[in-house]
């Protein structure tokens, strides 16, 4: 329904995104993931027509959005990053005016606003200026008018971005309500948005898909790789080490201040992606005359999926900046700190920090 | 063909209803209003200057050549006022016509629907003439009533020629404004720039006089006030008709390639 072919687009000198391949089936929800400033935007802009892209090609319903350009913009309806609103109209004015310059037959008008309005819980706002509605009932305004004339594909930029809880569930609960008739792209930054609505994802960072997949497949991908958390009794001075040289174990870490009885020590093992050294673990504990009082497998998120692999590329970006020396040794360079992201998302907060600024939004 | 129309249409209605819903247009018309019933008065009733006191005066002294044609010259003076006076309203309401949807992001919403960029201009500008004609409108009352009191009566053909001219000077500004409002987000920029842009159009025969010659000759006619002047006089010059209403025309083409290019643009 919805394809991008390897989308580029440059300004300039500076590309914004490159080589965006992904293809969304009819009545699929994918969501578009990615840190702010990634390409979401360019990318959906493209996907809409309203941007050109300077290289690849974009098909919706097997348009081509360039080439066939007024007939896609009547299979598609588009919620841009800021609501399109006219803050002079009334809710229903302006329904009626998308309807209007949609190309909706005018018979078909005032049912379809109609039920717009009543999906995105508007009716007790049809007469009220735009200018006087709150940011949540504008952006259900927004919704509304990308969905009014029913098109087979609808693409919508953050959505729920600016909305308080209630309001986000409610967007999220309209937008699987919405699948099955209707093909959706979403765009968020917001991690639990995706695994909670979209049937797939695409991780998009710095202009590049890094990866695209069933949000249950992306987590599974990195299960294995996470590790565990112990709570042991006594000594546990030689155990770290012996730990540590176990095959597919990667960082033993103590964080004796959350022990919660004395003598007790709890641990993070984390290991490597492929291995499940979860047996050896509890033998080698246990075989130390040491007491288990709890082993729990670390569940990976969605979010250190899109750590994993949002962050990658950053370290690859930095030590290019910072490494003077050869080609050689800069690539080098970055396989091993690759490997080693667990440590590195220490070193770089800030994508962490952003991830967890939005989380409060996130609390139901 | 139909589609367009109804296009054309859902534009034009949104148009002029947010002028009617915008306190700020009354605000113009209010002012165009008093100021336009103000010059009214002066140049027909005033004491000394009024044409009436002025035609007085030569009948109290006996001058009967070259006759008078009070209704006329009045026509000829008031249109004329009203014409400097669009001056410095239409750039005021052409300011907004894109810059506006710029600033709100419902350019993006109009660019992915299946409505042409000229459709949207056309729109856009019968809206905006719409609204200059109903605040022509009222001032017709009392023209109407000044004028019917005229013997002998003045001709129709030259009152209908002068205010067709005064609506279509304003069209071929606001086409223009509203190019220039396609090209920046900021209403004030792009009313101090039509304003510029229009001042420039209306005194270019003064600049093109110390020209001189053909290209002079050339700029002469693209001279707003010269071809005005020409219809309110009652004069159905058809090269000035020709002239305002390729204003309009390239006004409306420019808005529609520069909102084009605005997607080849960085946003």
């Amino acid at each position: 329904m919805i394809e991008a072919e390897h989308l580029s687009k440059i300004y300039g000198t500076t590309p914004a995104i490159e080589d965006v391949t992904f293809s969304v089936e009819k009545g699929e929800i994918l969501g578009f993931l990615g840190p702010n400033g990634a390409g979401k935007t360019t990318t959906m802009r493209i996907l809409t027509g309203y941007l050109p892209a300077t290289s690849g090609t974009a098909r919706i319903a097997e348009f081509d959005v360039h080439e066939h350009s007024m007939t896609v913009r009547k299979q598609i309806g588009y919620l841009p990053e800021t609501p399109p609103l006219y803050p002079d109209m009334t809710v229903e004015g302006f329904l009626h005016f998308v309807g209007r310059i949609k190309g909706m037959a005018a018979g078909d008008r005032p049912s379809r606003v109609e039920s717009a309005m009543t999906r995105c819980n508007l009716i007790s706002k049809r007469n009220v200026l735009i200018r006087k509605l709150s940011k949540g009932f504008r952006q259900r305004v927004g919704i509304a008018q990308a969905i009014v004339h029913d098109p087979p594909a609808i693409i919508l930029d953050e959505p729920t971005v600016g909305l308080d809880p209630r309001q986000i569930i409610d967007v999220r609960n309209l937008i699987k309500s919405l699948a099955g008739d209707h093909t959706i792209i979403l765009s968020t930054h917001i991690l639990p948005e995706v695994s909670m609505t979209c049937s797939r994802v695409a991780i998009i960072n710095r202009g590049k898909i890094v990866a695209t997949n069933t949000p249950e497949q992306l987590l599974a991908q990195i299960a294995e790789g996470s590790g565990y958390e112990l709570e042991i009794e006594g000594n546990i001075a030689g155990l770290q080490k012996r730990l540590q040289e176990l095959v597919g174990v990667q960082t033993v870490e103590v964080m004796s201040s959350q022990a919660v009885v004395q003598r007790r020590h709890r641990l993070r093992v984390t290991t490597q992606s492929g291995f499940d050294p979860g047996r050896q673990i509890a033998a080698i504990v246990v075989g130390s005359g040491l007491g288990l009082y709890e082993m729990r497998r670390l569940q990976a998120s969605l979010e250190d999926v899109f750590l994993d692999l949002t962050t990658e590329e950053k370290i690859a970006d930095s030590s290019e900046e910072n490494s003077q020396d050869s080609d050689e040794l800069r690539s080098e360079d970055s396989v091993e700190t690759s490997q080693d992201t667990q440590d590195i998302n220490n070193n770089y907060p800030a994508s962490p920090a952003d991830a967890q600024s939005s989380e409060p939004g996130e609390v139901a | 063909m139909g589609t367009i129309f109804a296009n054309i249409m859902a534009i034009y209605r949104r148009e002029l209803q947010s002028y009617f819903a915008s306190p700020f247009a009354y605000l113009i018309a209010g002012v165009f209003w008093l100021l336009s019933g103000f010059f009214f008065m002066a140049i027909l009733l005033d004491g000394q200057q009024g044409l009436i006191a002025q035609a007085a005066l030569r009948d109290q002294l006996g001058i009967t050549t070259p006759p008078i044609d009070v209704a006329y010259q009045f026509l000829n003076f008031f249109l004329g006022v009203l014409g400097s006076l669009s001056l410095f309203v239409l750039p005021m309401l052409s300011m907004g016509l894109y810059s506006e949807e710029r600033k709100r992001g419902t350019l993006e919403l109009l660019a992915t629907s299946p409505i042409t960029n000229w459709v949207v201009a056309l729109g856009k500008l019968l809206g905006v003439v719409t609204f200059f004609v109903s605040m022509v409108l009222p001032l017709l009352i009392y023209e109407s009533i000044a004028l019917g009191a005229a013997d002998p009566p003045i001709r129709l053909g030259v009152m209908v020629i002068g205010h067709v001219g005064l609506i279509l000077m304003a069209a071929a500004i606001l086409s223009l404004g509203m190019f220039i409002s396609s090209l920046t987000d900021s209403t004030i920029l792009a009313a101090i720039l039509t304003f510029a842009l229009i001042l420039l159009l209306w005194v270019i025969d003064l600049v093109a006089t110390s020209i001189g010659g053909p290209v002079g000759d050339a700029i002469t006619h693209l001279s707003l006030i010269r071809n005005y002047n020409n219809l309110i006089q009652g004069i159905l010059d058809v090269s000035s008709l020709v002239l305002f209403i390729s204003y309009i025309v390239l006004g409306v083409f420019l808005t529609a390639q520069s909102i084009e290019a605005l997607r080849f643009q960085r946003s």
